[in-house]
């Protein structure tokens, strides 16, 4: 069998490291041609250099998801640098603290949404109509296990999360007529080190012992998720949400 | 990519539809596959559909409702194949479209043996021999009439939302053990099980109109469902487990787009 992701324009955000950066590999290792989005300029020169070095067709944007503006100006320069129009959108890029309610404060609350949540209301707007002029396209939106069950301290992130869900099966209800297909990958605990930092040594290791697979993921089995879900293989799969958790949600206790 | 070389892999319901189009991606991705069905003009053409694309398959006639033959058919795909790596149970009944206050308990029976029983039997005897060596994967065939009214007959809506819990309490059951256990949601694909409804369709004339309550707006085709088989059987889905995930063109995820007599 081919590769899934042959010439295909693939843009995905928060690419710099992590399951974004996991995600560009995959895709690069499937023919895609990438453009990877990132706040920071200094953490996408080295990831998008690495892309290069394996022979990928990658280039770095270094842009807020959180202003409109910006992104569409950045949408055309994408289509303007590799001579064709967007069909792959990953929206992985999120800006996320985690506070017990009377902490919580306005510009925590204002940039979480900012980038998590409208974000991804900029990025489709723009990519769509390149999506649509190529007669179709495929977006993946990045959720959370804690749209689905809470834990302590989230309820900015559950609440972020959860509308991510909602906003997935909006765009793909509406977005079909185009031939875009929109679903979202809803990952566990993946064991980057932005995620591990968070939890002490016990925590940890009550976590893994909740999941049935007995271990974290890793961001390259989040990675082939996204593969499956911007190639054709999943052509009948729309406003979906696959859980990538290891089954960790599946358990009542 | 073949993302399954060296692997076997036993599908049951591979005589026509979803599951010979599994057994064809299967093997168009490096397996071995037992072809069982209860039909042996019928496995025997998948097999030989396999065998024509350059592929790996057996033929066997089985029941998987009868214990006895599920377990013959997991050690047969042993002894032939050198182990089992994927069980996709798939067979499957629709039900009668009774209406409710008339529907027997002998009905009920008989589609929970048909589309319960069977998938139970699959987890028993593969989960054996995988959760002895520790890797495996498991794929039911469910359905989105688990998850919504209206989707299918109403037995065989509720023995599918059962199959979805055996998902998840058979891979909660392999806890730690390397077992992953899934379920494949379809929505209205074209197969000999759904004959009816396109046949009904052509028949009055709305054979464009299937498929419409979907944001998609058409049926689905086997080969969607097999692709989405391949990734739950591959290690892409190394850490998806305990999941019903639907094919359906978004028919589960929105509000229907009319309701369309077919």
């Amino acid at each position: 069998m081919g590769l899934r992701l042959e010439g295909v324009v693939c843009v995905v955000t928060g690419a710099a490291r992590g399951i974004g950066l996991a995600i560009a590999e995959r895709f690069g290792a499937e023919g895609g041609r990438l453009a990877c989005v990132d706040v920071s300029a200094t953490r996408l020169a080295p990831a998008v250099a690495a892309l290069a070095a394996r022979g990928i067709d990658a280039r770095g944007y270094a842009v807020d998801v959180g202003k409109p503006a910006d992104v569409q100006a950045m949408f055309d320069r994408i289509e303007t640098d590799f001579v064709a129009p967007v069909g792959v959108l990953v929206n992985n890029a999120v800006w996320a603290r985690f506070q017990p309610l009377a902490e919580i404060d306005v510009e925590t609350v204002d940039r979480m949404f900012a980038v998590g949540l409208e974000g991804l209301i900029w990025t489709l707007q723009a990519a769509a109509p390149q999506m649509q002029r190529r007669g179709g396209g495929a977006v993946i939106n990045l959720c959370s296990t804690s749209a689905l069950q809470a834990m302590p301290n989230s309820i900015a992130y559950a609440s972020l999360k959860a509308g991510v869900l909602g906003l997935t099966r909006a765009a793909a209800v509406e977005l079909s007529p185009q031939k875009i297909r929109v679903n979202a990958i809803v990952p566990g605990m993946i064991g980057t080190p932005a995620s591990v930092a968070q939890f002490d040594a016990a925590t940890l290791a009550t976590r893994q012992a909740q999941m049935p697979l007995g271990r974290f993921g890793e961001p390259g089995e989040i990675a082939s998720v996204a593969a499956f879900l911007a190639s054709a293989d999943s052509s009948y799969v729309q406003g979906a949400a696959l859980v990538a958790d290891g089954g960790w949600t599946i358990a009542a206790i | 990519m073949e993302r399954l070389t060296g692997r076997s892999a036993v599908i049951t319901g591979a005589g026509s539809g979803i599951g010979r189009a599994t057994a064809l991606r299967f093997a168009a991705e490096g397996a071995a596959v037992l072809v069982v069905g209860r039909r042996a003009e019928n496995t025997e053409e998948t097999v030989a559909l396999v065998r024509a694309a350059g592929g790996r398959a057996a033929a066997m006639v089985a029941d998987a409702t009868v214990e006895a033959h599920v377990e013959s058919a997991v050690a047969r795909c042993v002894a032939e194949f050198g182990g089992l790596d994927i069980f996709f149970a798939n067979s499957a009944v629709t039900g009668s479209n009774t209406p409710l206050l008339e529907q027997t308990v002998a009905e009920w029976e008989e589609v929970n043996r048909a589309n319960v029983i069977s998938c139970f039997l699959a987890v028993k005897y593969a989960g054996r021999v995988m959760t002895a060596q520790g890797r495996g994967s498991i794929i039911l065939t469910s359905s989105v009439a688990s998850l919504r009214a209206n989707g299918g007959a109403i037995s065989y809506s509720a023995s599918k939302a059962a199959v979805n819990s055996l998902t998840q309490t058979a891979a909660n059951a392999f806890y730690g053990t390397g077992v992953r256990v899934n379920a494949l949601l379809p929505g209205l694909i074209e197969t000999q099980m759904t004959r009816k409804v396109f046949d009904n369709a052509k028949a009055r004339g709305t054979e464009g109109k299937i498929g419409h309550v979907n944001p998609l707006k058409r049926a689905g085709q086997p080969e969607e469902i097999a692709a989405m088989a391949a990734f739950l059987a591959s290690d892409d889905a190394s850490y998806v487990n305990g999941q019903s995930l639907a094919v359906d063109g978004g028919v589960s995820s929105t509000h229907p787009f009319g309701r369309i007599a077919l």
